[in-house]
């Protein structure tokens, strides 16, 4: 799928330009933002949704910002979109100041919000051709680019369908190619696999990354892990409108001891027990939570052994083991001290690291 | 201990109050609702006319003003209606020295009566009085009027009334405001709906997201809506035709019809979209527009002439499209008249409509804010 058609000079001239993550590394910003905060106040309370963030995505780079729900992430793409406008500081985007140039900003982004925001009586083709004519898409090519966006989508044999008998992984497509209609510079990806099955994930997860072959930048929030380490070239953690890390997942993964995760369900813990585990060699820590154990050890198959001694030692007897290298949620959960799930929950709630979150 | 049927009962009961309790908007629209029906629908049907513009003319020749026709001209100048103490003027008076540029000015809807005194004293000659009787209730106000002074006179001249536009019964007066109520509603209902619904339900993060402009959305809803205002009024002009009996003059008079029923559909249709453009309730939207749909409706004169409202009604006439659109109507099918007579209307529409677009345009909230 060609160029036969770009809406903006921009991208012709970045065709000869990157496309890996490596070489975005080194590539210009294209999005800078500069202590932005956002406060929301009622009558009963002020939150503060976005506190002072800092940060810069690279051009042709896919940039995860990564967080609980409530965390923030929402309202930074809102803001970087022209819908909400910042209580201070300032961002700019590709050079457009959020806050004056709101017009051209919106010419060059494509948006795919958190909510479906299809009309479900319009079929998927009146869709395309509404937001194609918003963005001024030539109409002597629309109608071609509308049937390459709903092959790229899967969803050719439903253009004349309306939107609402869809499924969820069919709207999600649809409103993802939908913000590619008019070839944007940047593309935002608000969750855009939330509440979907694991089949239509990985789909959702094609189509991004065919997206950002076409030197498209994508900035993604979401708040499933294994979403961001198999999409992202830089990660950012917010934390209650704050960011808390921000580097490529290699990095990121530096951030905590080394080694493997250890997790041992068992019956039940003796204090005694937990303190002779700690006197391993090779174990780094340990975190008891109810009938899990999760211990961090430099070379996990070897201090298994030693571990295993403890237990039957102590005569407690164990359920299940499993033996990992740490993940994203892993890192995210040392540096909040709570799981990605847990909402404004308060202090370390998590039952352990690694727990299966696909929906 | 509770029983758990009441316990169930009074947690609803309390879900409700709260909700009920979280909107103050809409608490202070139900309470406005029933005393706006007080003062408006009171003041606006039971109405006594005052200042009805009448003309009289003495025939010709001779030249000279014979002593009935300038005591009657007077007496008639200050009858007054309703009680005593805030009696007011029934008719305002206005004296023609020709009989066919009062009629002319009658044929315009400037006047509502031309009295035309015989030039003879005699009692034999009759009074001739021609009456706009497109709504029921001036010519019988005029009539009594003119016995009532020339009784006082001492005068036995009969009376001939020519009704001018025949005898129009109520249903056929009331029917033509009926296809501006039809108006409204679609539009409430379309234009206007339309946007809330975008908004409420999240959509418009879609496409606000896209440079559309303000003026696009203000516009390309008007549009939208016009045409399903146009639609229903159309159709209700028909049904109104057919129930009341009313038969067109001509081919002309159908056209210009259509075209009041365009602009009249335009200025309602900007009014309601460009209070739409605020709201982002439904609840709170509906609760506007039913207040707006009975004041407007009200205040139109569909039920009952404009003439019998006391003057601070009258003033809600002057910024009320139903108001133009209902009199244009009425010009047109109950009384013949052109576009010399509705052409005032309608620019009073169009620039109505043109003050709504660019308030709607002004207040659309073009971020999530």
């Amino acid at each position: 799928m060609q160029d036969t058609w770009s809406g903006n000079p921009e991208i012709s001239r970045m065709k000869s330009a990157q496309s890996t993550d490596a070489e975005a590394a080194d590539a210009p910003a294209i999005i800078r933002i500069d202590h932005l905060t956002k406060v929301f106040s009622s009558k009963t309370q002020t939150v503060t949704a976005v506190n002072d963030i800092t940060l810069e995505v690279k051009r042709g780079e896919i940039f995860g910002l990564l967080g609980s729900n409530g965390a923030g992430k929402s309202t930074l793409i809102r803001i970087l979109t022209t819908l909400l406008s910042p209580t201070s500081g300032s961002a700019f985007v590709n050079d457009y100041d959020i806050t004056k140039d709101q017009e051209k900003i919106r010419s060059i982004i494509g948006v795919c919000p958190q909510n479906y925001t299809s009309d479900l009586e319009l079929t998927a083709y009146d869709n395309l051709e509404f937001y194609g004519k918003l963005q001024n898409v030539p109409d002597s090519i629309l109608p071609d680019r509308i049937m390459e966006l709903l092959a790229m989508a899967g969803l050719s044999d439903r253009a004349n369908m309306p939107v609402g008998t869809f499924s969820g992984g069919m709207k999600r497509k649809l409103e993802i190619v939908r913000a590619f209609i008019h070839r944007p510079l940047i593309l935002f990806l608000d969750e855009p696999t939330i509440g979907l099955d694991p089949d239509a994930r990985r789909e959702v997860w094609q189509q991004i990354m065919m997206l950002n072959k076409e030197h498209t930048t994508i900035i993604l929030t979401t708040h499933y892990m294994d979403e961001a380490e198999k999409l992202c070239g830089r990660i950012t953690f917010v934390d209650r409108g704050r960011i808390i890390a921000l580097d490529s997942m290699e990095n990121l993964r530096k951030l905590i001891p080394a080694g493997d995760l250890i997790e041992i369900g068992i019956a039940h813990m003796d204090p005694l027990a937990e303190e002779e585990i700690r006197t391993i060699d090779l174990v780094n820590t340990v975190t008891v939570v109810e009938h899990n154990v999760t211990i961090s050890a430099t070379n996990g198959s070897q201090a298994i052994l030693s571990i295993l001694g403890v237990f039957d030692k102590y005569r407690i007897p164990v359920i299940s083991i499993s033996i990992r290298s740490p993940s994203l949620e892993d890192i995210f959960i040392y540096l909040t001290g709570k799981g990605l799930d847990s909402g404004n929950g308060e202090g370390n709630d998590a039952t352990g690291p690694g727990r299966r979150r696909s929906q | 201990m509770m029983p758990g049927i009441l316990k169930s009962a009074v947690a609803i009961f309390r879900r409700d109050i709260k909700k009920f309790l979280s909107n103050p908007f809409i608490i202070m629209m139900t309470l406005l609702m029933p005393i706006m029906y007080l003062v408006v629908f009171g003041n606006a049907m039971g109405g006594t006319l005052t200042h009805i513009p009448v003309g009289v003319v003495q025939e010709v020749p001779p030249y000279n003003d014979t002593p009935l026709f300038t005591n009657a001209a007077y007496q008639l100048n200050h009858i007054s209606q309703g009680s005593e103490n805030d009696a007011e003027k029934l008719l305002d008076v206005t004296i023609y020295t020709d009989e066919a540029q009062a009629k002319q000015d009658l044929a315009n809807g400037k006047i509502s009566a031309v009295i035309v005194f015989p030039s003879s004293v005699s009692n034999d000659n009759a009074v001739r009085v021609y009456v706009d009787s497109s709504d029921s209730v001036t010519p019988s106000l005029v009539e009594g009027a003119i016995t009532q002074v020339l009784q006082g006179l001492g005068a036995k001249n009969p009376i001939i009334v020519d009704k001018i536009y025949g005898d129009i019964k109520y249903l056929q007066f009331f029917g033509v405001g009926v296809i501006m109520m039809a108006i409204f509603s679609a539009t409430s209902f379309g234009g206007g709906l339309a946007l809330i619904k975008d908004r409420e339900n999240g959509i418009h993060e879609g496409y606000l997201v896209t440079p559309i402009k303000r003026s696009s959305i203000i516009m390309g809803i008007i549009a939208s809506g016009t045409v399903r205002a146009f639609v229903a009024g159309f159709t209700i002009f028909w049904i109104d035709l057919l129930v009341t009996g009313i038969i067109l003059q001509s081919f002309q008079d159908f056209l210009l019809v259509l075209l009041v029923i365009f602009i009249a559909c335009v200025g309602v249709t900007s009014l309601v979209v460009s209070f739409a453009s605020r709201f982002s309730v439904q609840q709170e939207y509906q609760s506007v527009i039913v207040f707006l749909n009975l004041i407007l409706f009200m205040t139109s004169g569909a039920f009952y002439p404009v003439m019998g409202m006391p003057g601070w009604l009258r003033w809600i006439t002057l910024i009320n499209p139903e108001y133009y659109g209902v009199h244009a109507l009425r010009s047109i099918i109950l009384r013949n008249q052109g576009i010399n007579v509705i052409g005032i209307d309608l620019i009073a529409l169009l620039i109505f409509s043109m003050a709504m677009i660019v308030l709607g345009v002004v207040t659309y909230r073009r971020t999530l804010e």
